[in-house]
Parts: structure tokens; sequence; C-alpha cells
């Protein structure tokens, strides 16, 4: 196989990513399989960069909520094809974040967003759901050994929530052990100041840049 | 008070009409100030509130008496639509207000289209109808705000947001099927409402901002379903005030075509600006939720006052209030626009 054709699936992948056309990735990631392209390399620079290339768009605000939502199925309907055929060396642990929305809020937009891209990103990312009280949040993030808690909330009523799970953070000693982010709608720099988070972004392409910078561009444990 | 009563000034300002001062209110919903102080003290409680007419009515009007926002705002929860359209609804707590458990339907092909007048003799309309035809007769001088939750946020209510945000772009046909079902009985919501007396209504549709849809679909279906239930409102003849969560940035150049008598917006809005952008805007708003849950008094009274002296029409927190609020905080808000 010439690496000119490989490219060629890679840039179809990306493409129909970027097109919201579920269909057509998985069409492509079926013939992928057949010709024997590596697969690992086929989710990064297929599948994940186009998913970047939406990210991109959505940033530059010519992609909104729902066309993000769709390039996501279209990578997930990619990965769910690829994923068998990852060689286990391919296979390193990458840092894993614990991602939900606070309990009282039941707004789980933001945060689906920003876990779409975080898997985009490479991160392994372990969804709670919305409206999680946040002793559950913290209890999950001890028992995956999470290397960061990610919180959002798009109501006020529910950002004492966020400072709560640092604060049974600190009591029960695990505060260094994991990384804090918080972002949505209310939320700004100083309130993540304020209650002792790591980092605050204000929306989901900001979170996967604030991650590679406190992790110092690393996906890896 | 110089003669015009808080019924006439908050009717006045919608009007544009001139008036002595700009009105201070809390339009209920999913902007309610029931905090728990008040509850506390009053024995006044939700969640039991929510569902027992008399008790919101009690609770609507120890709210007014006791912050001094100039106007009575019911309900307050934004799932009374939701719950009527059969999603199944969490009633919450004494500090955490209701929301949806699970939607009624996966997607927008899902849905049952059942009899709206049916529906709007059932559930927690009744509740709130009845609410507002109590304190209609017992504040005449205050408008009865009656707020309701907007077409898009109820579809997004009833129907898996996710799905429901993809097949806007989908499946557009069902889409807008479902958003003229629900506001046909958002309308009919609207008309009971009248009827028991509110002098108003307010919408807030927090899942259809610009930065969630982009202009394209905020065009297309949020200014479109909340000008056809604006305009049915208008000819019930009561007015309407439109809040918009969130930035409004990227549909700015858009907020003009919508037929609201005010906008209210969120804290990061510069009202002043959009006030000088477009002077025909009515402007509500915006003072920060987060400053009167965190804030001094003090500080909370500048920042009112620089609403008012920016000339804002009509004078409101910009966002669902924290139940943990204060007293203080609320009334350091309302005295200063009523300049005590």
């Amino acid at each position: 196989m010439s690496d000119n054709k490989e490219q060629t699936f890679f840039t179809a992948l990306s493409d129909a990513v970027l097109d919201m056309d579920e269909v057509k990735v998985e069409e492509i990631a079926h013939r992928v399989i057949k010709e024997k392209i590596d697969a690992y390399r086929a989710i990064e620079n297929g599948l994940v960069d186009g998913m970047n290339r939406a990210g991109q768009l959505f940033e530059d605000e010519e992609y909104f909520i729902p066309e993000i939502l769709l390039c996501s199925d279209a990578m997930y309907a990619g990965l769910n094809i690829l994923n068998p055929y990852i060689n286990r060396e391919q296979q390193r642990t990458r840092k894993k974040v614990v991602i939900g929305v606070v309990e009282g809020d039941t707004h789980d937009i933001g945060k689906n967003l920003v876990k779409t891209l975080l898997d985009a990103a490479g991160f392994e990312v372990v969804d709670l759901g919305r409206d999680v009280p946040p002793a559950q949040i913290v209890n999950a993030a001890i028992a995956e050994h999470a290397d960061v808690i990610a919180l959002s909330t798009l109501m006020t009523t529910t950002m004492d929530g966020m400072a709560s799970v640092i604060k049974i953070l600190q009591e029960s000693g695990h505060r260094d052990a994991v990384k804090v982010i918080v972002g949505g709608g209310p939320i700004s720099q100083s309130f993540a100041d304020r209650i002792g988070a790591d980092g605050y972004a204000p929306s989901a392409p900001a979170a996967v840049k604030l991650l590679h910078k406190l992790f110092k561009d690393s996906i890896y444990a | 008070m110089n003669g015009i009563t808080p019924k006439n000034r908050l009717l006045d300002v919608l009007n544009k009409k001139a008036t002595d001062r700009a009105p201070v209110i809390c339009m209920g919903g999913m902007m309610n100030a029931s905090i728990v102080e008040i509850m506390n003290s009053t024995g006044f409680t939700l969640p039991a509130a929510h569902d027992n007419p008399d008790l919101m009515a009690s609770l609507a009007g120890a709210i007014q008496e006791q912050t001094g926002f100039e106007n009575l705002g019911v309900p307050f929860c934004m799932t009374v639509e939701a719950e009527l359209l059969g999603s199944r609804i969490d009633k919450g707590t004494l500090a955490c207000e209701p929301k949806i458990k699970q939607e009624a339907f996966g997607s927008v092909g899902d849905v049952i289209f059942r009899d709206i007048d049916e529906m709007l003799e059932s559930g927690r309309i009744q509740t709130v109808t009845s609410a507002t035809a109590t304190l209609s007769q017992t504040h005449k001088q205050l408008p009865v705000v009656v707020s309701m939750t907007g077409p898009i946020s109820t579809a997004a209510s009833i129907i898996n947001p996710m799905a429901f945000y993809k097949e806007l772009r989908k499946n557009p046909a069902n889409a807008h099927r479902v958003l003229e079902y629900v506001t046909e009985l958002l309308i009919g919501f609207a008309a009971r409402s009248v009827r028991a007396g509110a002098s108003v209504i307010a919408i807030g549709d927090p899942s259809a901002t610009g930065e969630i849809l982009g202009p394209v679909m905020f065009q297309e279906y949020a200014v479109r379903y909340l000008n056809i239930l604006t305009e049915a409102v208008h000819g019930f003849g009561v007015p309407v005030i439109l809040h918009i969560c969130g930035d409004i940035n990227k549909v700015r150049s858009l907020i003009p075509g919508l037929k609201a008598n005010a906008i209210s917006t969120d804290a990061m809005v510069n009202l002043q600006k959009l006030k000088e952008d477009f002077p025909e805007i009515t402007t509500m708003g915006n003072l920060s939720t987060y400053s009167l849950e965190w804030g001094s008094p003090d500080k909370i009274s500048v920042q009112t006052q620089k609403l008012v002296d920016d000339g804002i029409d009509i004078i409101s927190p910009a966002c669902g209030l924290s139940t943990s609020t204060t007293l203080a905080n609320i009334r350091a808000m309302t005295r200063t626009v009523q300049g005590e």
C-alpha cells in the first residue's frame, strides 16, 4: 500500500467526519479494514483529524452545536469499526478524564461537547452524565484513578457543587492526585481561581487546549 | 409613590411609554426568586408549591413582599409544559429546582401528537392559572407575570436534547412539526394565563441560544416560533418579555427581528451597547446572579445603580437566582432602583 493511497483514505475519512456523513465514514472504515490499512493511523489521521477540523470550525463560529454533534456521531461510527483492529502495542495508557455535570443541572450539551473533543484529542474519558452529586464525582475519580475531573454547568445555581468537589477532594486527601477543570456558561476564570480549580475553559475546544497545557502536551499517563 | 402603580409602570415601559423610573422585576419561571431564606421564614415552601395553587400564590406573594420586586412571578420552574407533554419530572427539593428526569421521546419522529385542548385542561397549567387568578385579585396594583418555557426549550425537554439538536439539521420537517405542536400548546397556556389575569407573559428559552444554534438555525427555529408565540400573546392584548440566555453576540443582528416587547439578557451582554445599536429594543436585565449570591449589598447597589444610569429599561436579575441568595442582597438591588 503506497503512502499516497493510504493518505487518500485518511483524507476521505477526515472529510466525511467534517461533512457529518456517518454512512460514508462507515463505508470508508470498512474499506480501510479490507485494504489492511493501519487502523490506528486511520483513526489518528482520518477520524480524529476530521473532528479536530470540526472543532476548529466551531471555534471559528462556522459550526455550532448541532453540527459538532453530527460530526461526533460520524467519528464514533468510524471508531466502532476501526478500534478492534488497533494493535496492542499501539495502545498506550492515556490520561484519564472523569467528566460530569454537577448535581442540580440537567443541561449536558456543553459536557457532551467537551467529552467528544477530549475523546478526539486522545484522552480516555469516563462520562458520569448529568446531575451528579459532588461526592459521587470524587468517588468515581478515585476509583478510576483519573488524572482530571472536568466539571461543567450551565446554571449559576449549581456552581456551589463545583466548589464542593474540590473541598471533598481536599478533605479526603486526594486533591493533589487529580487536576480539576471547570467550564460552562456562568463560570469565569475568577470563579475557578476562587474555588481553587486548576483551570478554566470558556469553550469545549479551549478545554482541550487547557489540558494540553496542564499536561505539557502529553496525553499519555 | 407618585400615583403610578407598579403594574402601570411595567406596562408603560413595555408599551414604550415614558415613566418615572425603571421597574425592578423578577419574571419567575426559570428566573424565580424563591430563595431558601424566604421559604423558611414563611413556611410557603417548594417543592409543595409547584403543585398547590394556594401555596404557589402565597409563595409568590411573600417573595414580592419581602424582596421588593415590583411584580408577582409564577410558576417557579420550567417543567410545567414538559410534564404535560409526557416527560418525567423530578420535582426537586426546597433548595433545588425541578428538572426533567426523562424526556418523553427519543427523537422528533417519535413524538405522539395529543389533543392540545385536552392537555390544557390538565396538569400544572391549572395550578399556575389558578394561582394567577388569586394573585391578580389580591394584588391589583402589581403585574402578575406568568413565565413560560420557550418552544425550543420545551421541545428539548420532551425529546432527548442531543437527538433534538441534531435533528434540527437532519430532520427539519419533523422538527418543525414538533415545534408547531409545542408552540400551539404554549399559546393555549398563555391564553389561559391571560384569562386568569396575567398582565405580562415572560418566555425563557435557554436551549435556544445563538451559542448553541448559530445564526442560521436561530433564525429558522428560535426566532420563528418565538415570534409566532409572541404575536399570539399580543392578540390576547398582553405584552411579552423574552429572556435570551448566554452570549447573544453570534445572533446580535437577529435580535431586532424578535417581536417581544422587551429583551432580557444574561450578565455578559452589554445592554447599554445593545440599546445604542438598536434603540428600538426595550432592554431588561441584567444584574449578575453571581454577584447577587456572593456579593455584598454595597457592591450590588453599585452594580444596580450602573444599570439604572445606563438607561436599562427594566432592571432584573440576569439569570436564575441561586436559592441560597440572601434577602439582604436582593433588597439592595430593589431599593437601589427604588431610590431608597
